[in-house]
């Protein structure tokens, strides 16, 4: 699991410092601050960014919201965004909310309300309500990552390094090269949003990542993957292996 | 002789007309009212009785047209024809078209029972066509009747007209003893116009006769009786008969005074007549004065009715106006009204206004002070570097200035809440979170001052409420129950689904709680600022109005459960959010 990149735009050093200070300890990870709207550009393009807080008045000018229209406009690039305000101006507000899905906090916050609006922005973002907040689910699938909810902060997974999952009832158990955990997820949700390309569902408990498959015994009802890691192909799942590339 | 007789004939004609004309009136009254009776029996029929009504008027064309319809009815009743018959004949005649008089008169049954006047028409139209024969025929008859069937016609004209009929056919002796009775009968009558006419036709039978002797005495008789009369027709022909008799006598002087006389009566009758001309022109001309008068009357009438047309107009516009003028009036002490009430109302905010900047001023001034006698303590106590008082120092500075922090905030909020300038969106939110996320200010607060802090509200929970607000609301109350509360108290925080359509979320303390009376005033309307009951505690009351007005304005209800000594339980009554995740 890794840490989940934070860009801040903020131009008020004490305030990004804090932020900085809270979200580290709650193990996020802080790619960037910047404090300009081009200086914002700059690191939100030349980092891998996950999350962006970013004040609303940068030198007493709007240029928090015209940097989130920047990106909202620019196709596949747009991420989740969290506004800083001291003012619950409503002009400011309607402007800001053209930036679709909207989520902000008022300054000052403490600790837990930054984390539960940046658990609020990722929810919205990726239209998965009551993930982090309800006691049944606790990830968010994007296309990429799977957004896991671990203590206090967030944590995600890079989905092409899932080797498989294994499903059991309420839990799953996400098997990656390096480690193994559980996720609180419906199946129904995970099969849903994976991309099927990649991933195949091979028996009632298992999806498969099918590059990371190493050989398959029809036979034994058997699929070896990579890191020695075995997963079970039942008979209903077996069309499988005609849209599996193999060599020959 | 003959010459000189002939103007005389023509004289005995003239008077025999007016003398016809003047006997008939009285009978021709007698006679219509016969027919209006025969008219209103036969009213069924609508032509006879129009043409009986047009008869009686004398409108005798009319009378014709109707009569004529009412024959081509081809009405059997012979009663009815024959009356009929009757109005024609008499129309005609009346018209001077004799000889369809004739005509329409002889279709007249005999049983028509008004045949004898009937007979004495056909004699008289025969006299008028110079039929004298025939005239006498008719008259004959009549003269032999007894004296009670002259109802409708007179005997005597019965007498004088057989007469003047043998005098016509200078039968004189068979005339003489008919204008002889004639004259008896209208001495009778002492009717002098009558009378002369009688004598003149006397004198003309003898005097045809060269019967001078008596002629004469009839002739002077005729003069003699003129003179008492009026009419200077029977006078100039009464004066013109005695000279033709004194010229023949060849009395020349007499006959010339004679002449002169009737020239002078002639000359009267023509006065007489400018004088009906001059009357009539004089009449005429008052007709038409009268109807200048009346024309002038009528424009007077018109231009009242207008004046008083205007006047009613120009009245009902006033009144419109005053009506509108009144409703107007209205309007404006209504409007009047509202503005002096509005301005009441204003002031009275105003003077809340400036009550409220007093004592948040006020309670700044003394926070700042605080900090400041406070600051003073800590350069000395640095000094003496005596770290453990700094602390303590550092603690309490850092507890006065978050009282001052939050009321400021709350100032902010109640400014915002003023303009409308706020942000404000209700959503669906987790009460828990929202909860954590206050009390976590509050945290190190409620631990110095001993005090248990415990969010019991399930995750489940959700409302409709604007985030922001609830958190004013939410940091108010707690802040309140801090305030309120001693070491040892403990403060919960939990929820309650008694409704179906409210989540009811509970602010339990039991710190001090509030009196009745203070609890009633913080319900009201709008809660009198004060200074607080209990000292060293900064407030305005200025929270408490506020979470009044953000719980309003979420559509929630707000109430407050207290036992002095014991509690107090801030109830938030919040929308329920389906709960669909």
């Amino acid at each position: 699991m890794d840490n989940v990149n934070v860009l801040i735009v903020e131009d008020t050093p004490t305030e990004s410092d804090a932020l900085t200070k809270v979200l580290e300890a709650n193990n996020y990870n802080i790619v960037g601050v910047a404090t300009t709207f081009k200086n914002a550009l700059d690191l939100f393009y030349n980092n891998p960014v996950d999350i962006v807080v970013l004040d609303i008045f940068l030198n007493d000018n709007p240029d928090g919201i015209a940097f989130a229209e920047t990106i909202s406009v620019t196709p596949n690039a747009s991420k989740p965004f969290v506004f800083l305000t001291s003012s619950t101006d409503r002009k400011i507000f309607e402007r800001a909310k053209l930036t679709q899905p909207f989520s902000y906090l008022m300054k000052p916050f403490n600790e837990l309300e930054i984390l539960y609006a940046l658990e609020m922005a990722v929810e919205k973002f990726y239209a998965q309500p009551d993930v982090f907040l309800g006691e049944e689910e606790d990830t968010i699938i994007s296309s990429e990552y799977l957004f896991i909810k671990k203590g206090k902060s967030l944590k995600k997974v890079l989905l092409t390094d899932i080797i498989y999952i294994e499903v059991e009832e309420k839990y799953c158990n996400i098997i990656t090269e390096k480690e193994k955990f559980v996720i609180l997820i419906s199946l129904t949700k995970i099969s849903k949003l994976l991309d099927d390309t990649i991933f195949s569902r091979t028996h009632r408990n298992y999806i498969v990542n099918t590059e990371k498959i190493t050989e398959i015994i029809p036979s034994d009802n058997l699929i070896l993957l990579s890191g020695n890691h075995k997963a079970t192909l039942s008979d209903t799942y077996k069309d499988i292996l005609k849209n599996i590339r193999t060599l020959k | 002789m003959n010459k000189k007789i002939k103007p005389l004939l023509i004289l005995i004609f003239l008077l025999f007309n007016l003398f016809l004309f003047s006997q008939e009136t009285s009978d021709k009254l007698l006679f219509n009212s016969v027919i209006k009776k025969k008219a209103t029996e036969y009213k069924s029929f609508p032509f006879f009785y129009k043409a009986a009504s047009y008869f009686i008027e004398e409108a005798w064309d009319s009378t014709l047209v109707y009569t004529a319809k009412q024959l081509n009815s081809h009405q059997k009743k012979k009663d009815l024809k024959d009356f009929t018959n009757y109005l024609r004949g008499h129309s005609f005649k009346q018209k001077l078209l004799f000889k369809e008089a004739q005509k329409e008169f002889k279709l007249i049954s005999l049983e028509f029972e008004f045949y004898n006047l009937v007979k004495f028409r056909l004699g008289q139209l025969s006299l008028e066509l110079n039929h004298f024969k025939e005239a006498i025929v008719y008259y004959q008859e009549l003269a032999q009747l007894p004296e009670d069937h002259f109802k409708y016609f007179n005997k005597s004209l019965v007498y004088h007209h057989l007469g003047l009929c043998y005098l016509h056919l200078k039968e004189f002796d068979k005339a003489e003893p008919f204008l002889i009775e004639n004259v008896r009968l209208i001495e009778q009558k002492k009717d002098t116009l009558e009378l002369i006419a009688g004598y003149g036709n006397l004198a003309n039978l003898y005097y045809e006769q060269y019967k001078d002797d008596l002629a004469i005495p009839y002739f002077e008789k005729a003069y003699a009786l003129s003179k008492s009369t009026k009419s200077f027709k029977k006078r100039s022909n009464t004066s013109l008969n005695m000279s033709v008799v004194e010229e023949n006598r060849k009395d020349f002087s007499k006959a010339l005074t004679y002449r002169k006389e009737y020239e002078q009566w002639q000359d009267s009758i023509n006065n007489q007549n400018r004088i009906y001309e001059v009357a009539k022109i004089e009449k005429e001309f008052a007709v038409k004065q009268k109807q200048q008068e009346v024309n002038l009357l009528a424009a007077e009438n018109k231009a009242k009715v207008k004046e008083r047309n205007g006047l009613l107009y120009s009245a009902l516009t006033l009144l419109i106006l005053l009506g509108v003028t009144f409703y107007f009036y209205k309007e404006k002490t209504k409007t009047n009204k509202i503005v002096l009430e509005q301005k009441e109302r204003l002031n009275e905010l105003n003077a809340t206004k400036d009550k409220l900047f007093s004592i948040v001023s006020h309670d700044l001034r003394s926070s700042v002070n605080a900090l400041k006698t406070s600051n003073n303590k800590l350069l000395e106590n640095l000094e003496s570097k005596s770290l453990d008082t700094l602390k303590e120092t550092l603690k309490n500075n850092s507890n006065i200035v978050g009282s001052a922090y939050s009321l400021l905030d709350n100032l902010l909020h109640w400014a915002l809440l003023q303009t409308k300038q706020s942000y404000f969106q209700i959503e669906q939110t987790r009460l828990f979170f929202i909860v954590e996320q206050v009390a976590e200010n509050y945290k190190s607060l409620m631990e110095d001052k001993g005090i248990a802090f415990k969010n019991s509200v399930q995750k489940t929970d959700k409302v409709f409420t604007d985030q922001e607000s609830l958190k004013i609301i939410l940091r108010n109350l707690i802040d309140n129950a801090i305030k309120f509360s001693k070491a040892k108290d403990h403060i919960h925080v939990y929820t309650q689904n008694k409704d179906s359509e409210y989540c009811n979320l509970i602010i339990e303390d039991s710190g001090l709680g509030i009196s009745k009376t203070k609890l009633a005033e913080l319900l009201m309307d709008e809660t009198p600022l004060s200074k607080k009951e209990h000292e060293n505690t900064i407030g305005t009351g200025l929270g408490l109005q506020l979470c009044k007005t953000y719980i309003e304005k979420n559509k929630g209800i707000f109430s407050i459960e207290s036992t002095l000594k014991k509690g107090t339980k801030m109830i938030v009554s919040l929308p329920k959010a389906t709960s669909n995740g």
